[in-house]
């Protein structure tokens, strides 16, 4: 989030789409309610009439795979109607910026297209410049000269050129304008499936929050992402927060609602393999050969990256401790890299099929039922020498060799179950959507001989080095060296030392970092996640009570010279970075300073001062902390732009989101004639089909009875109880057609496998008119599996494919192609 | 003791069933620990009524419309009512109204005679084969009696459920009635103000009550009437007396038709 769940409390108009947040964030509905009282409206678009549907002011019904066209037309809507914020859009976004003249678009393929690599060359999508600015190495960027801190060159920052009154044919402006004329109301209307009337009455009311002072919030989560181009779904969210004024205001802003309870901890802890804590990129041997290599690559010209040196290497210190020195280039050789290949979760299993891969390590994870296409997966498991589970029960995954599909006699696999610890039997940091990294301790202690994850990991790596240590191997530093002194005298987790390490340190003497501020590139700092740091800055104690992520002041005072609390909760736990509840928060004041919603000021430029009802993101101080700076217009300080990004060169796919068709799709791309994102990398394995064998779109969701794969909920008789089943829902028109009634056992597959499941008929899905046909879309719970005291049942992700978006490699669970009949008895 | 009462505001519901494990959890309810022993119920509502170990449900009704549905939610548990029915048909006492205007059922000396399961015009309580004895919400008297919110309450995420002394909360739903009405719900109704002589809880049905399921102008049956001037007479041993005259006519008044056990069995 870029916000949190408190602020939604200050929207005017609140949008769901992709994302089911009554159901499966139901406290976000204390907020929407409070909202409502103040007068806000609820907006759900959703392929499925959902219990958030049902508390909605307006409801969309929509395709699934289509949002692209929706925000398209919505920005169309926009600027034909004149209702983006405008001084916002000229000052804050990077609508003045020119692009080079010879940026094309044409027929769904942005300029620079290679078929054969299924990649786009940038070039033509640079913007225009006209001048060059070094680093200043005597002055802001003098620590780059600091005695231990590596040579690498330093970045060039390139003078944009721009028209502010946003009328050359090439600046971003016009140039999207330009891009998003073909998406009309009709045509928008047309791909959707959404009632054209439906569609424009929700526009009108979301754009409503265009109009300065006005703040609307966009709520999503998997179902915006799970695409072949959920990554530009994403960017289409963004980008129409930004025509209207929405980013860093109380109210707005992209939320993402996170559909674990820690899984912005375990993003910002570098979960995903393309990233290294606090969303450094992975060291890439093919990209960056050394240290000066991935310096000189990954430092940006401009914005706060610019610190990423101090960042890196502070990070590697605490990797490799004293064995990092400036003459080994800090260790860098030691740390693990990507050899050029993709290596995300379909690429794995990939891997695995082909015996590449060798052993699993899971940990809380259950592919078996969650990956795509998870019956290849479960086959690819079988090529696995051994396989080690770190969970609370059997899954599906631990049990591969009992799915009904697999002979467990030709399975060779050596399989170790650790029990692990449940949430309230061991204590650590939980990272909210809304970044609150809150403390939470430990309750009881784990029964039998489950142990908390921090535990099994210690024991793992100590045994790995003293095995390292003994007998050598390839590269033995990079393990003999790693830091892991995070235990007590009897060589047990300590989670207090990890905590300091992760916040940060001076090397020298060990004392903790007050915040991310105080990091060096020359060695002298150590931190394991910066965007951390200060989370856990009392060096008096070792106790998470006493640190800023243990504070528990329940109190939302007014600040100074401000009205009202604005839900900002500063004293209640930390929140990356700095504390900042609301980012980019400068842009929710105008150019002097001054609120655009005086109702509910973050911020106000006296003239002399700033009053605050937050941490700001904008320099509101001189770097030596006495002289109060006056406001500039650079409100998005994480981008060299400085401005933000209506047009992103970063993305694989085109710098605008363009709509096209899921992978496998029921009609026909009617915006162009690339039917698919042409930047998607294809498997083979994925046996994609067709809409003349597999007529029926289907997605997958979750239920607020459920969790995940089922394992924390299918053992659970309480929750059993109240969702007892695997179903599938489905229109009554279309159950007419198929001969099936509410109650029924049904078979639906596709090319990729069959599950059985039980029909609920039901006017919540109802058959979409795309294209000028009628198109029917069924759902399905993907909680069920083959292991699970109370309650077994069919696999969604049999059916779902492994086809992935062309910037994340996200899977396309949301939409595809699938037939269902009733049983035969 | 001032009277309490819940408020449940539909129009903040989203069914999450928050409440029905709240409910389960805290009194220990068991839900069966072997798979396949539920039904499916072809609808989100799971269970579809409320039994002796579930004491509480969420009820999902559809009404179609052009775009979507309405989907209408209601709490489906004891209404605590002042006129209470079933404490009125109970032969033996077992079932007393509290001065905090909960109505509750002792099991100790219940004799799962059922008279109440067929009195109650909603019929709540729920009886037990394996224990011969009925149960039903009892609007947790523990946990009032120890400062706490009843269990539904506190696990509620919307507000949707809220908790107060009943005059208050009256107040609030009144509030919220006016609210919903300027939202556009112009078939808004509060429910339990004043049926039954005031119930201990409350409802903003804001689609009406027949939308959500709720029984309009509900009655004490006529022959609790009657029954209530017998019943000073003499308790278990008049139940036992008599049992085969004026208690069949109460069996039969109420929406189950079982038979009731014999109250000798249970004494023994």
């Amino acid at each position: 989030m870029t916000n949190h769940w408190i602020d939604i409390r200050n929207s005017d108009v609140i949008m769901a789409i992709g994302g089911n947040n009554a159901e499966n964030h139901p406290i976000s509905m204390k907020w929407v309610t409070e909202a409502r009282k103040n007068g806000a409206k609820y907006i759900v678009v959703d392929p499925r009439f959902t219990r958030s549907a049902a508390v909605a002011d307006l409801y969309g019904p929509i395709r699934s795979g289509s949002d692209i066209a929706f925000f398209g037309g919505l920005y169309k809507y926009i600027f034909d109607n004149k209702l983006y914020h405008e001084a916002y859009v000229k000052n804050y976004t990077t609508a003045s910026w020119l692009v080079n003249p010879d940026y094309d678009f044409e027929d769904g393929l942005f300029s620079g297209y290679d078929e054969a690599s299924r990649k786009y060359s940038k070039d033509t999508w640079q913007y225009q410049t006209d001048g060059e600015t070094p680093w200043d190495t005597e002055g802001a960027f003098a620590w780059v000269n600091a005695p231990g801190t590596p040579a690498f060159t330093t970045p060039v920052a390139k003078t944009p050129m721009k028209d502010m009154t946003l009328s050359d044919p090439n600046c971003v402006f016009q140039l999207m304008m330009k891009h998003y004329e073909r998406y009309t109301p009709e045509v928008a209307s047309a791909v959707s499936g959404m009632p054209l009337e439906r569609m424009l009455e929700i526009w009108d009311l979301f754009a409503s929050t265009g109009q300065p002072g006005k703040a609307g919030t966009i709520l999503y989560a998997m179902g915006m992402t799970q695409h072949t181009y959920g990554s530009q779904n994403v960017r289409a969210m963004a980008v129409t927060q930004l025509l209207l004024g929405n980013m860093g205001m109380p109210g707005g802003g992209v939320n993402a609602l996170r559909g674990e309870s820690n899984v912005q901890g375990s993003t910002d802890m570098a979960m995903l393999f393309h990233i290294i804590p606090a969303y450094m990129a992975t060291p890439n041997a093919t990209v960056h050969e050394n240290l000066r290599g991935y310096l000189e690559k990954e430092t940006p010209s401009g914005g706060y990256w610019t610190n990423k040196p101090k960042f890196f290497i502070s990070l590697l210190k605490e990797m490799y401790g004293d064995y990092a020195t400036e003459a080994n280039d800090y260790a860098y050789a030691m740390m693990p890299k990507l050899n050029g290949k993709n290596h995300s979760h379909i690429a794995m299993f990939e891997a695995m099929n082909e015996g590449v891969i060798k052993g699993l390590f899971l940990w809380g994870q259950n592919p078996a039922v969650g990956g795509p296409n998870c019956s290849m997966e479960r086959k690819a498991m079988e090529q696995l020498d051994w396989m080690v589970s770190v969970d609370l029960w059997e899954t599906e995954t631990a049990a591969f060799w009992k799915a009904p599909t697999i002979d467990p006699a030709t399975v060779n696999t050596e399989i170790f179950m650790l029990p692990a610890a449940c949430h309230y039997e061991k204590q650590g940091s939980v990272a909210n959507s809304g970044r609150w990294i809150q403390w939470r301790w430990k309750a009881v202690d784990p029964p039998g001989e489950a142990k908390d994850d921090a535990e099994i990991c210690t024991e793992i790596t100590l045994a790995l080095k003293a095995l390292y240590e003994a007998e050598g191997g390839a590269v033995p530093e990079a393990i003999t060296k790693l830091t892991w002194d995070y235990v007590d005298e009897n060589d047990h987790v300590d989670i207090s030392k990890i905590a300091r390490a992760v916040n940060g340190y001076t090397v020298a003497d060990g004392k903790l970092l007050s915040n991310f501020t105080k990091l060096a590139a020359d060695g002298s700092t150590a931190c394991g996640n910066w965007i951390y740091s200060g989370y856990w800055n009392n060096e008096d104690s070792m106790e998470a009570v006493d640190q800023p992520t243990g504070a528990r002041d329940d109190t939302d005072p007014t600040r100074k010279g401000l009205e009202g609390g604005m839900g900002s909760y500063l004293g209640w736990s930390f929140a990356w970075p700095v504390n900042r509840r609301i980012i980019y928060n400068r842009a929710s004041c105008d150019l002097d300073g001054k609120p655009w919603n005086p109702d509910k000021p973050l911020f106000e430029w006296t003239g002399t001062e700033w009053l605050s009802n937050d941490v700001p993101d904008f320099g509101n101080k001189a770097a030596d902390g006495t002289e109060t700076k006056p406001p500039n217009a650079t409100a998005f300080i994480m981008l060299p732009e400085g401005e933000a990004r209506l047009y992103a060169q970063g993305m694989a796919d085109g710098p605008f989101p363009e709509h096209y068709e899921p992978f496998e799709s029921p009609t026909d791309n009617a915006l162009s004639s690339q039917q698919n994102d042409p930047a998607v990398v294809i498997w083979e394995s994925a046996s994609l089909g067709t809409k003349e064998n597999w007529p029926i779109v289907m997605t997958t969701y979750r239920l607020t009875e459920h969790w995940q794969t089922g394992q924390m909920t299918r053992n659970l008789p309480w929750l059993v109880e109240i969702m007892p089943k695997m179903f599938v829902e489905l229109s009554i028109e279309l159950a007419d057609d198929k001969g099936i009634v509410s109650g029924d056992n049904v078979i639906i597959e596709n090319n990729r496998g069959a599950i059985k499941a039980y029909a609920m008929v039901t006017n919540r899905f109802k058959p979409f008119q795309i294209n000028g046909e009628t198109v029917h879309q069924i759902g399905t719970p993907w909680h069920w599996g083959y292991t699970g005291s109370c309650s077994i049942g069919g696999i969604a992700n049999d059916l779902t494919p492994n086809v992935g978006d062309a910037n994340t490699m996200i899977p396309e669970y949301k939409a595809f192609l699938v037939d269902i009949r009733k049983e035969e008895v | 003791m001032a009277e309490m009462a819940i408020f449940y505001d539909a129009s903040k519901c989203t069914a999450c069933k928050g409440c029905q494990v709240a409910c389960k959890q805290w009194k220990q309810l068991p839900s069966p620990l072997t798979a396949d022993e539920f039904e499916f119920t072809k609808s989100y509502q799971s269970p579809l009524e409320v039994s002796p170990n579930t004491w509480i449900i969420m009820t999902f009704d559809e009404v179609d419309q052009e775009i979507g549905v309405e989907w209408n939610f209601m709490r489906r548990a004891c209404f605590h009512c002042s006129d209470a029915a079933c404490e009125q048909a109970c032969p033996v006492g077992a079932i007393s109204k509290k001065d905090n205007g909960a109505v509750v059922i002792d099991q100790e000396k219940c004799i799962g005679c059922q008279y109440c399961t067929n009195a109650c015009p909603f019929d709540i309580p729920k009886w037990e084969e394996a224990d011969n004895k009925t149960f039903k919400c009892w609007l947790c008297q523990d946990r009032l009696a120890n400062a706490r919110l009843p269990g539904c309450v506190t696990t509620c995420p919307t507000g949707a459920l809220t908790f107060g002394e009943r005059t208050e909360m009256v107040a609030a739903a009144k509030t919220a009635l006016d609210d919903v009405k300027a939202r556009g719900f112009d078939k808004a109704e509060l429910y339990g103000v004043d049926e039954l002589e005031g119930m201990h809880v409350l409802f903003l049905a804001h689609r009406g009550l027949e939308a959500h399921g709720l029984v309009r102008d509900p009655k004490v049956p006529d022959m609790i009437e009657f029954w209530q001037l017998l019943k000073p007479l003499g308790g278990v041993a008049f139940a036992a007396a008599v049992g085969g005259l004026g208690l069949s006519y109460l069996s039969g008044i109420g929406y189950k038709r079982e038979e009731p056990d014999e109250p000798e069995e249970v004494e023994k």
